[in-house]
């Protein structure tokens, strides 16, 4: 199947339509990583554990990806990557089963390689999944590091994580669209068309759409979005006041803009 | 009115066949001895579907007879083939320790389910679980689920399957929200964790859908490369009820997952009659 190029009128509505989703995710800063984390530091400070942390399921390739941390030895987890696979956090994710083990390093499967990287051997370390409740099934893994006043965990620990990862899930659930502005273009796409567009097709379209709007931190358009951003904090008459001096940029710009 | 016009599913009762219709003893008086007593598992054949099993583990004494892993095709078909990687995780190996430590003589019967593709762990599980029915096994330890609803209907299939062949499927209990098939069905025996050092000692839950609870914290088990760990988790008490399921099974060979989990019931710990 040859690749169609799409209708230069159609192309401008995605563009636009992506443009708008990627100023709004760029306004609102990054909510599900705030959110996480703030899980992540409740975590810790309830169990009075040495780490905290989340993973997230990552496709092509597929990986677990740790994106938030916290405690005393969190921070060495994050933007690590393993395979789903492998330790503890894979198996709980393939087996959607909570799982705590005590004793980890005299654990041959324990992963002893990927707790290296992040500079901290755990003693004990207790797991449980991600699961949005009508979404994807199981989409990460939310684990936690020797508790400090313990060296096993309860039931009631584990039921505590559950209800830490419910949280995540719902999280993540909530903030997905933003995240994943991509793969939203790309169902889209795919339903409009049906089998007229292959799935290369479709790649070629999205990546026409959304080219240009990652972020060049320098870039003056970008720059102007995050001053946007820091506003929000104002009150509404100085809001209002921004947005009067704004008006009277744009109606000075415009004719300048068609002279040239 | 002859026989030969009863319909089918009223055979059992017609008046030539009821005479052979046996019946449990009075549950009052079914104890633990009735069920269990001078039992060692002989003859029962436990499936475990999970990461594999270490086979020359110590704790599994040479009770694997056989081991298979389902592997997906390019086109995502499910296939299931003789496995020699052993266990890959370790979770399988310590479920058996587990049912071994109570059922010593069964034998086991490894199905892989985990490891491979994990985008097809559905279809896989499913696959393993039908093949588990077709081998002759009476006994399935489970502690896993399928969290895909479109799993349902294939799960629910295979669950009905298994009551009717009289294998009694014994489920991790799931403490997390949403959809997990099987363990969520009234055929199963759906197993969750209590924290009383005491392989032998388990609960009935009158208000299900989780029936059981059998030991699940910080258990002592069987881990990769003949090590041993502590756990804590639904799916290391599942274990400990295929381990007692197998026991009754090997003592009473006719019993329904009906009947098996309605003795287990009558002789549970539970303080209150």
């Amino acid at each position: 199947m040859t690749t169609p190029t799409p209708d230069p009128a159609e192309l401008q509505v995605l563009r636009a339509a992506a443009r708008r989703a990627s100023i709004a995710r760029r306004l609102q800063g990054d909510p599900e990583t705030a959110l996480l984390q703030s899980i992540v530091d409740a975590t810790v400070t309830l169990f009075d554990a040495e780490a905290a942390s989340i993973a997230i399921f990552e496709r092509d390739p597929d990986r677990l990806e740790f994106r938030v941390a916290a405690g005393e030895q969190g921070a060495g987890a994050i933007g690590l990557s393993v395979a789903p696979s492998k330790g503890i956090a894979g198996f709980v994710f393939s087996t959607g089963q909570p799982l705590a083990l005590s004793d980890v390093t005299s654990d041959p499967r324990f992963d002893r390689k990927t707790a290296e990287r992040t500079g901290y051997v755990p003693r004990s370390i207790a797991a449980v999944p991600l699961v949005e409740e009508h979404g994807r099934g199981t989409v990460g893994v939310l684990q936690l590091l020797d508790k400090r006043s313990s060296p096993t965990f309860s039931l009631r620990d584990m039921e505590l994580l559950g209800v830490f990862a419910a949280q995540a899930a719902a999280a993540i659930h909530a903030t997905r669209i933003q995240r994943d502005l991509d793969e939203l273009l790309h169902q889209a796409l795919g339903r409009l068309a049906g089998d007229e567009l292959d799935a290369a097709a479709i790649e070629a379209i999205v990546s026409a759409a959304t080219d240009g709007l990652d972020p060049d931190e320098e870039s003056p358009f970008w720059t102007l979005v995050d001053r946007l951003a820091r506003l929000q904090s104002l009150g509404e008459r100085e809001l209002g006041l921004v947005g009067d001096l704004l008006e009277v940029l744009v109606r000075y710009a415009a004719p300048t803009r068609r002279r040239t | 009115m002859t026989d030969a016009l009863v319909p089918a599913w009223s055979e059992p009762f017609s008046a030539a066949a009821r005479d052979r219709l046996t019946r449990l003893p009075p549950l009052e008086t079914i104890d633990r001895d009735w069920a269990f007593g001078g039992a060692t598992g002989r003859g029962v054949r436990v499936a475990i579907l999970d990461s594999g099993l270490e086979s020359d583990h110590p704790a599994l004494h040479g009770r694997v007879v056989e081991s298979v892993a389902v592997e997906l095709d390019k086109a995502g078909e499910p296939h299931v083939v003789a496995d020699d990687h052993g266990d890959l995780f370790g979770h399988g190996t310590a479920c058996g320790g587990i049912i071994l430590g109570l059922a010593p003589e069964a034998e086991l019967v490894s199905v892989r389910v985990l490891g491979s593709d994990l985008r097809g762990k559905g279809p896989a599980f499913a696959a393993g679980l039908e093949w588990a029915l077709e081998h002759g096994v009476r006994v399935a330890n489970l502690s896993l689920s399928s969290k895909s609803e479109a799993m349902f209907g294939v799960f629910h299939e295979l669950a009905d399957a298994a009551y009717f062949r009289n294998v009694l499927l014994v489920c991790a209990a799931n403490n997390v929200p949403g959809p997990s098939y099987p363990s969520l069905f009234s055929s199963v025996l759906s197993v969750a964790a209590h924290d009383e050092p005491d392989p032998w000692r388990f609960y009935y839950n009158p208000s299900p859908p989780v029936e059981f609870g059998a030991w699940g914290v910080d258990v002592p088990i069987a881990w990769r490369d003949g090590g041993m760990t502590v756990a804590t988790g639904n799916s290391f008490a599942a274990p400990h009820m295929a381990g007692l399921a197998a026991l009754l099974a090997s003592k009473h060979p006719g019993l329904t997952p009906f009947e098996a989990k309605a003795i287990l019931a009558a002789v549970a710990d539970n303080p209150r009659r």
